[in-house]
């Protein structure tokens, strides 16, 4: 990263959970003070648990939700520790990576 | 006691209360009261662990009682060659254990099981402080809920129930000086009360799951209302607002304050509130008994059973005794509905004067078997809210309602208005409706204040005597008459449902979208006759807090009169049909689609929004109704035998009569009975009498190469299906923990549930009286048999991509049945995904006694 490029490191945690889940894991993001996220519903893939269905016609509750949110580092380990519990006994997939954005201000 | 907990606990601790909510169910409200698999949220796992699993923690039955299975046998319903198959099969069918439940068992037993501090300290000194708890938690939920509790919305009810409880006697006298202390002390915020309360117990972290899981436990009724208001019902959703976390922080402050009160007291003296019999209470011998998912229970007294059979079931344990019996009955069950359906006739395709489309509700199919009985009509099944999730809003209705499964939210909102720029005679029914609803209003105020419910049975008492005395005696008449004072104040006047394209409804294109996927899921893409009739349903009963249970599952408990007339419109509408044309749907110019209603508890069906029925085609409709009030008059006939006392009480007997009775627990038997989802055109059970056990749902798969329409058949109504089959089973199976328990004992609380008696947990659940005729049960308790008539590769294909039908088949929570086509063999889908040849029991034993 070149730091002329004026950016702030940031961490980025994506989850693809249940839609059933999806309550929880929005619910963990707010207790560890996100401002913010991004949800995809009724997501495709396949993965440890098979192959999942992307969009349902008429049910919101089986398929998959995508969902991202960028913290500050010292807040992500907080949020990863929740979603390490959540995720234990379910199907979902948690991906953490670093990342750099412009406006630091709107996610402290 | 106030220090902050720090936010990585608090995270963790939301984590663990998701966890630990598996155990219960969510419990909607009365006003749309929802069928829900109790177990739903353990179908990760094999049906048969679950079960145990769910004994462990909630103590419940998963099997029908020996009694049952040995009335079974004597009767019939079960017999030796059902069992042999079982047996025989038995093992083929076990598959490894379930992935989660491998990681369960190896949490231990006592992490398995769970216990709260107040149950452990029970067990070891005899006294009753979880009983306690549970009786003052369910005190509080119900007033907070009532609006008797003064409340801070943004709080939520432990902030308000901390600011009073200590203000409640019954807390002082109970919980001591030492315990209000310590309710004083613990912090205004949920979370860090459960922190601080669960530090307080001891309670290691490792723990907690099991020990949250257990709270949630001791009364299901509560903690679902609660799950249902954190994880499912809209955030807008009106009232106060009882959270899981706020639920469990009260529990918890509870068992914190009593157990201080018991700590100080070290041991309580003679006469205290908690202080319990003279053993110790500990896991009684019954829970023992369900520990294993009722499967400990006594074996199946069964006089005549053949000594190799007898033998080889001795050799089982409980649970799979259980196991063996339940798949004989569910066996039996599957044997003659195959057998029935191979048996039946080809029908002679004839041009249909008119189609019908009911909803999937077993309930519909009397009603169409009889339509097509009378006349040449075709019948279709189909979701009752023909693939059209709305929000809808009744002309003069300050509520709106979501018209869908609660699988999925609302799209749009939907209002019903007067037709056209006059708006004279909906003005005049408006201003009589809000004349009777202020007198409701008016009397059901003073009948429910301190001073005034005793002015008004002064001053009513002789209106409603005479009144009262009416309803009793002549409840038909009665109704009548309501009827015709409430028609001459808000005289009828003509609506119509605003499907026009607006900002923030719904497009043409997404009309279309809708209609395409109505057409095409329930296979009626060509061949549309000059009438096509969407008929939803609702059941009229009197004094049945329960009613929303009567009604549309797929409406989300609600009428489905509404979704039928929108649906209608938007396929009236040229646009929508222009578009159709496009995709292949050609609907004739010269075809109608027009809405009804049908009642399930007196088989009548009103057709909606005749003044929207052009000459043209006014006959066609004239002689439909004509043919649905003689279906509809057989159909009822039918049902009266079925109903207790509908023979014998004569005129009271009569369909029409219960419904009107205020008195009557049984105004119809709902979905009891319900036993099987058949996937399939018409054609497969045109004609067989199955006894409205089925839900019918149409299906081609020559329109669905793809098997797009099939998957959200199983995706959607079958999983709906499914709740209600499985809300039977273990309403049947244990009424004690999982019915809503005897009717004419129920107290409604708040709207939201009822409790039986004075108070105490809400009853999840049906009542007793939809499953039972006196002590034996009406309902069969087995697992929703799927029959399935398409090409087993679409069908493996969507199962593959679907984890929820995964679940459900290889768990075997349902049981699916399949063929290609007519001409092909039924074939078993056993859980490991692999299909065997579908032999009937009888046969089998044929077969096995020729092997030798």
């Amino acid at each position: 990263m070149d730091e002329t490029w004026g950016l702030t490191q940031m961490t980025k945690v994506e989850v693809v959970a249940n839609g059933d889940d999806v309550a929880a894991v929005t619910g963990l993001f707010t207790e560890v003070g996100a401002r913010g996220f991004t949800a995809v519903s009724n997501v495709s893939g396949l993965g440890h648990s098979g192959q999942h269905q992307g969009r349902l016609l008429f049910n919101d509750r089986s398929s998959l939700t995508y969902l991202t949110v960028v913290l500050p580092p010292e807040r992500a380990g907080v949020l990863l520790d929740g979603l390490r519990e959540l995720l234990s006994d379910r199907s979902g997939v948690m991906l953490v990576s670093d990342t750099w954005v412009s406006r630091p201000e709107y996610f402290r | 006691m106030n220090s902050k907990k720090p936010v990585t606990a608090r995270v963790r601790l939301l984590a663990q209360v998701d966890e630990a909510a598996r155990v219960v169910a969510p419990l909607w409200p009365l006003s749309t009261c929802i069928a829900v698999n109790p177990l739903w949220d353990l179908r990760q796992m094999p049906f048969h662990e679950a079960v145990a699993y769910a004994g462990r923690v909630l103590g419940i039955a998963g099997y029908p009682p020996p009694a049952l299975f040995a009335q079974a046998y004597v009767e019939r319903r079960i017999t030796a060659a059902d069992l042999r198959a079982v047996l025989d099969e038995g093992h083929a069918q076990e598959g490894p254990a379930h992935k989660s439940i491998e990681r369960c068992d190896s949490r231990g037993p006592e992490l398995q099981r769970g216990s709260t501090a107040a149950e452990r300290h029970d067990r070891l000194f005899g006294t009753r402080i979880a009983e306690a708890v549970d009786w003052e938690v369910a005190k509080w939920c119900a007033a907070y809920l009532a609006g008797i509790v003064p409340d801070e919305p943004a709080k939520g009810f432990y902030a308000a129930w901390r600011q009073i409880v200590v203000y409640d006697p019954a807390a002082r006298s109970i919980v001591g000086r030492a315990g209000r202390k310590l309710l004083a002390e613990l912090g205004a915020d949920a979370e860090e009360a459960i922190l601080t309360c669960l530090d307080l117990l001891d309670v290691p972290e490792t723990n907690r799951v099991p020990e949250l899981a257990r709270h949630l436990a001791r009364m299901p009724g509560w903690a679902g209302h609660a799950k249902w208001r954190s994880r499912w019902a809209a955030p807008e959703h009106p009232g106060p607002a009882l959270h899981l976390l706020d639920y469990l922080a009260v529990r918890l402050s509870y068992e914190a304050a009593f157990l201080k009160s018991a700590e100080r007291g070290r041991r309580l003296p003679k006469g205290h509130p908690l202080r319990g019999g003279s053993e110790a209470r500990g896991c009684s011998t019954e829970e023992e008994g369900r520990a294993g998912g009722g499967t400990r229970r006594a074996g199946v007294a069964t006089v005549g059973l053949p000594d190799d059979v007898a033998t080889r079931l001795s050799c089982l344990d409980g649970a799979e005794s259980a196991r063996v019996w339940l798949a004989a009955y569910e066996n039996h069950y599957r044997d003659w509905l195959l057998d029935a359906l191979d048996r039946q006739q080809a029908t002679r395709e004839v041009q249909p004067a008119a189609q019908a489309v009911f909803c999937i509700d077993a309930r519909s199919e009397r009603l169409r078997r009889h339509l097509e009985a009378v006349g040449p009509y075709e019948t279709f099944g189909f979701a009752g809210f023909f693939a059209l999730p709305i929000r809808y809003r009744g002309f003069g209705s300050a509520d709106a309602v979501d018209l869908c499964p609660v699988l999925i939210r609302p799209s749009t909102e939907i209002a019903e208005r007067p037709p056209g720029e006059s708006h004279s005679a909906a003005d005049r029914q408006l201003a009589g409706r809000q004349v009777v609803a202020g007198a409701r209003s008016a009397f059901d105020a003073a009948r429910k204040g301190a001073m005034s419910q005793f002015l008004l049975a002064e001053a009513g008492g002789f209106v409603a005597g005479p009144i009262a005395l009416a309803k009793t005696l002549a409840p038909s008449r009665y109704q009548a008459a309501r009827r015709f004072v409430h028609r001459v104040l808000a005289p009828p006047a003509a609506t119509v449902i605003d499907a026009d394209p607006a900002p923030g409804a719904l497009s043409d294109e997404e009309q279309t979208l809708f209609a395409e996927a109505a057409l095409t899921t329930m296979g009626l893409t060509r061949s549309f006759a000059p009438v096509v009739l969407l008929c939803g349903h609702g059941s009229t009963t009197e004094n049945n807090p329960y009613a929303s249970s009567l009604d549309c599952g797929a409406c989300g408990g609600n009428r489905g009169g509404p979704s039928a007339r929108a649906a209608a419109a938007i396929l009236n509408r040229r646009a929508v049909r222009r578009r159709l044309a496009e995709r292949s749907i050609v609907v004739p110019d010269g075809t109608l689609f027009v809405a009804g209603e049908h009642d399930t508890a007196t088989d009548t069906v009103t057709v909606l929004d005749t003044h929207l029925v052009p000459r043209s085609h006014r006959d066609v409709v004239a002689a439909l109704q004509r043919a649905l009030e003689r279906a509809g008059a057989a159909a009822a006939a039918e049902r009266r035998s079925c109903l207790p006392g509908g023979e014998a009480n004569g005129r009271k007997g009569l369909p029409r009569e219960r419904t009107a009775d205020w008195a009557q627990v049984r105004p119809e038997w709902g979905l009891a009975r319900n036993a099987a989802f058949i996937v399939a055109p018409r054609g497969l059970t045109a004609g067989v009498d199955l006894a409205g056990r089925c839900f019918l749902h149409s299906y081609d798969p020559r329109v669905d190469p793809d098997g797009v329409a099939l998957e959200t058949i199983l995706t959607a109504p079958m999983v709906v299906a499914h709740w209600i089959n499985a809300q039977y089973y273990f309403s049947t199976v244990d009424p004690a923990i999982l019915s809503a328990g005897d009717k004419t004992a129920h107290n409604i609380v708040a709207g939201v549930g009822v409790v039986q008696g004075a108070g105490g947990d809400l009853r999840v659940g049906l009542p007793l009286q939809s499953l039972f005729d006196g002590e034996r049960a009406y309902h069969e308790p087995m697992r929703l048999l799927v029959v399935v008539q398409a090409p087993l590769v679409l069908l493996e294909a969507v199962i593959a991509r679907n984890p929820v039908l995964r679940e459900l088949f290889d768990g075997q929570w349902v049981n699916l049945t399949a063929r290609e086509d007519p001409s092909d063999d039924w074939k078993i889908r056993r859980r490991d995904g692999t299909w065997v040849r579908w032999i009937p029991a009888a046969s089998h034993s044929k077969e096995a006694a020729v092997r030798g």
